[in-house]
């Protein structure tokens, strides 16, 4: 069921980029149902690292285990710093900062596939 | 009489949105910053793994990634400071960095045995969605911005 959740994020990702890049177009700062969005999207993340680490821990050997690790680090950082940046900054442009979030993370799980195909998308 | 209500909240800015951003990181360098930071994070992470596992496999390619991570380390730090003289440095790094984009762009599509291995600016960063091809230009386009509103006095 692994390949559900991929799918899920690239989706909730692309829609949270999408709902963000409005807020930006309306030229409004980032308010509590981004808020909302941005922490579903890092939950589907957490998720998705728990998987791989789950399949790890089973004896999983992907061709690059380093980069793996590296990727399962960083992912989960990535909402929570544009979520930061939403607060910092009260502007139009903290929604563009969680609208770049958004697309990152859809294109961090193609990345993801690609490192270590038995992840499917 | 009118109603309080009805009428829209003074705030401090007259136009919403036109507020001039202060510095450099802040308006849209905000959103350049965050790019800058997640190419300098990927470049070095991905140049790091690469000589630490297999050098021999393309050392040209991994030396040209570290190198990139570099600058993009620099430009990310610069952008961020925002001082005249971190602007200055900022300026020089975004055009290493569309220099070094355009030519290794041009040398991997010339002589693709040189390159085993992709690197950030291979291809003109087609790998990355040609952002690297992008980033530099509007790193310069906003460096501009910022020489021109100190050039005529306004906030530095």
């Amino acid at each position: 069921m692994n390949g559900a959740v991929s799918t899920t994020i690239i989706v909730a990702g692309l829609a949270l980029a999408g709902y963000a890049l409005l807020m930006t177009a309306l030229n409004k700062p980032m308010g509590y149902p981004l808020l909302a969005a941005v922490g579903v999207l890092e939950i589907l993340l957490l998720v998705e690292v728990g998987i791989i680490v789950d399949k790890l821990a089973d004896g999983g050997h992907p061709a690059q285990l380093p980069t793996l690790i590296g990727y399962l680090c960083a992912t989960p950082l990535i909402p929570v710093a544009a979520a930061f940046w939403g607060m910092v900054d009260r502007s139009r442009w903290g929604p563009a900062v969680i609208a770049a979030a958004g697309i990152v993370a859809a294109v961090l799980m193609v990345r993801l596939h690609q490192i270590w195909p038995a992840i499917r998308v | 009489m009118s109603e309080p209500t009805a009428t829209p909240e003074p705030t401090a800015s007259p136009e919403p949105g036109t507020s001039q951003p202060d510095s450099t990181r802040t308006g849209p360098g905000r959103l350049l910053v965050a790019i800058y930071a997640l190419f300098a994070l990927a470049a070095t992470a991905r140049a790091g793994v690469q000589i630490g596992t297999k050098f021999g496999h393309a050392p040209v390619a991994y030396l040209l990634s570290a190198f990139a991570g570099v600058v993009y380390i620099v430009a990310t730090v610069t952008l961020a400071i925002g001082s005249p003289a971190a602007r200055r440095i900022a300026v020089l790094s975004c055009s290493v960095e569309l220099a070094g984009v355009l030519a290794v762009g041009t040398w991997s599509i010339a002589d693709p045995a040189s390159f085993p291995d992709a690197t950030v600016w291979s291809g003109y960063g087609s790998g990355y969605g040609f952002v690297p091809l992008v980033l530099p230009v509007f790193g310069l386009l906003w460096l501009r911005h910022w020489a021109r509103r100190a050039k005529t006095g306004e906030r530095p």
